[in-house]
């Protein structure tokens, strides 16, 4: 991801179009995943080009302007910004989106444990993304029973508001009685056993695959030395 | 298989013995129920025969553990947990939330004991075989039913092979349906010489259908120890707090309204009822 945001800001603002255009939308067509991954990109990028927009071509200060909004002239140059600091963004999220789409997270987990990592950061990991579903399974059973208790949980957004507070002490009291249990099971199937360990999952790794990867490295840090390079010599 | 001698174990904080003195000889290949009332130290015992006391629960242990073989004080739950399997009571909780289907589910423990790829393969089938979950092998753990998921936790710690399996009540959240394919399955287990299993039970009807031996704890002490017919028609069984069956409770109402009985015990199961009002 590091790697990704470096080279986000290292290639030419156009380019992440580009790559998005070109790159992770054809990929994303070709796994079936358009829709899914173009709506979710919208709705991850919106919250922050509407301002960036708003903020770069309102108060770029200077420059031909493009209309005027009363008060406000909105400049050329501030779209042109915007549209390059939104262009990051779109692909640094389409990227991961991408990513996260097509890879299973126990997979990549995996891969990573096989270089170096902690096999407890991928219990970790994993365990946390899979928990999300099962902390909101119990928040609405704990919200139905408030509610056959008489609690308002629906209606305007103050009421929802007010709603969540009663939840979050029997949401947390509940999750920490499951922690020891939890914990035993784990102990149960030998998780704190010093020792080598193995996997079911076998990771699929063709020289084709291995190969891209050293081009995509060395790429990205050809990309980021050219850059680096741009801007001493400036 | 299990050896305990005048244990007394005291939680961290508490003045009370959770067990007090208690004396056990299990052997292999037998499935025994513990029974007993709330508080009487039922899941203590599942946790000392399992070493998570004293190795996760803290407190004041004393008198001779050993369990397959193994005294527990002296060894690790690593270790243990290559020979002693343990069950719990929520099989919600028992999914580790690591992975994503219930092949790769059972087979978790045994990466964790660094079991080879292609023998792992083969337990985890037999695994799933045993606990009738072959069909559902590619399905989410998330997506089973409650009594599927403790088949699940069974079949995982099953894979492991464990020389002894600790279930403490292991159908305490389960309906009807999923009580009977939990009890069936560990009768079979047993009969077919997997292993050896220990389970805390509310449950008369179905203990005194599938035990060999019961074990009744009261107040952290051994109240009595015998067949399931010995213990559950025992007159002192109502003072150990074990809750008549229906079936006994009939079989007395028809005995004060004159019914004689063909045989001299008080029926537990419905066979044992047929037999009896034959």
């Amino acid at each position: 991801m590091g790697l990704l945001l470096a080279v986000a800001f290292a290639v030419p603002w156009w380019a992440c179009y580009l790559t998005l255009g070109l790159l992770v939308l054809p990929l994303a067509a070709l796994g079936r995943l358009f829709g899914p991954l173009t709506r979710t990109l919208w709705k991850l990028v919106l919250p922050f080009a509407v301002p960036i927009l708003l903020i770069q071509g309102f108060f770029w200060g200077e420059g031909e302007v493009l209309f005027t909004l009363g008060p406000l002239s909105f400049y050329r140059l501030g779209l042109i910004f915007a549209a390059a600091s939104i262009g990051r963004i779109a692909m640094l999220g389409g990227c991961f989106l991408l990513l996260s789409m097509t890879t299973r997270i126990d997979m990549l987990m995996r891969a990573l444990v096989e270089r170096g990592l902690p096999n407890q950061a991928l219990y970790l990991v994993v365990t946390t993304l899979q928990l999300v579903p099962r902390f909101e399974a119990q928040a609405h059973r704990i919200q139905d029973a408030q509610r056959a208790r008489g609690l308002e949980t629906e209606g305007s957004i103050a009421r929802r508001a007010r709603a969540l507070v009663p939840l979050i002490g029997p949401l947390l009291l509940a999750s920490l009685m499951d922690v020891e249990e939890r914990a035993l099971a784990l102990e149960a199937r030998g998780f704190s056993r010093r020792g080598p360990r193995t996997s079911l999952v076998t990771l699929r790794d063709t020289p084709l695959q291995r190969w891209l990867r050293l081009a995509l490295w060395l790429l990205a840090a050809t990309l980021i030395l050219y850059r680096l390079v741009s801007w001493i010599t400036r | 298989m299990i050896e305990l001698d005048g244990v007394t174990f005291t939680y961290a904080g508490e003045a009370t013995p959770a067990l007090q003195q208690l004396d056990l000889r299990i052997g292999a290949g037998e499935l025994w129920a513990v029974l007993g009332p709330t508080g009487a130290g039922k899941s203590t015992l599942c946790s000392l025969l399992a070493g998570f006391i004293p190795h996760f629960y803290r407190g004041s242990l004393r008198g001779k553990v050993r369990v397959a073989g193994i005294d527990v004080p002296g060894s690790s739950l690593g270790e243990m947990s290559e020979h002693v399997g343990s069950v719990f009571q929520n099989p919600f909780n028992q999914v580790t939330g690591a992975r994503y289907t219930v092949r790769e589910e059972i087979g978790f423990g045994l990466e964790n004991l660094g079991v080879p790829r292609p023998a792992m393969l083969e337990r985890i089938e037999r695994s799933l075989a045993l606990t009738g979950l072959s069909e559902l092998a590619e399905r989410s753990p998330y997506a089973l039913s409650g009594g599927q998921q403790q088949r699940l936790a069974i079949a995982s710690i099953l894979a492991l092979r464990p020389k002894l399996m600790i279930l403490d009540e292991p159908t305490s959240q389960l309906d009807p349906a999923g009580t009977g394919q939990v009890f069936t399955l560990l009768r079979d287990l047993v009969s077919a010489g997997e292993t050896t299993v220990v389970v805390a039970e509310q449950r008369l009807e179905w203990v005194a259908r599938v035990a060999d031996r019961c074990l009744v704890l009261q107040s952290g002490t051994k109240a009595a120890e015998g067949t399931p017919s010995d213990v559950l028609s025992s007159p002192e069984a109502e003072g150990w707090g074990l809750c008549e069956s229906r079936f006994s409770r009939a079989a007395r109402a028809a005995a004060a309204q004159g019914i004689t009985p063909q045989r001299p015990q008080l029926p537990h199961t419905l066979d044992q009822a047929v037999e009896y009002f034959r």
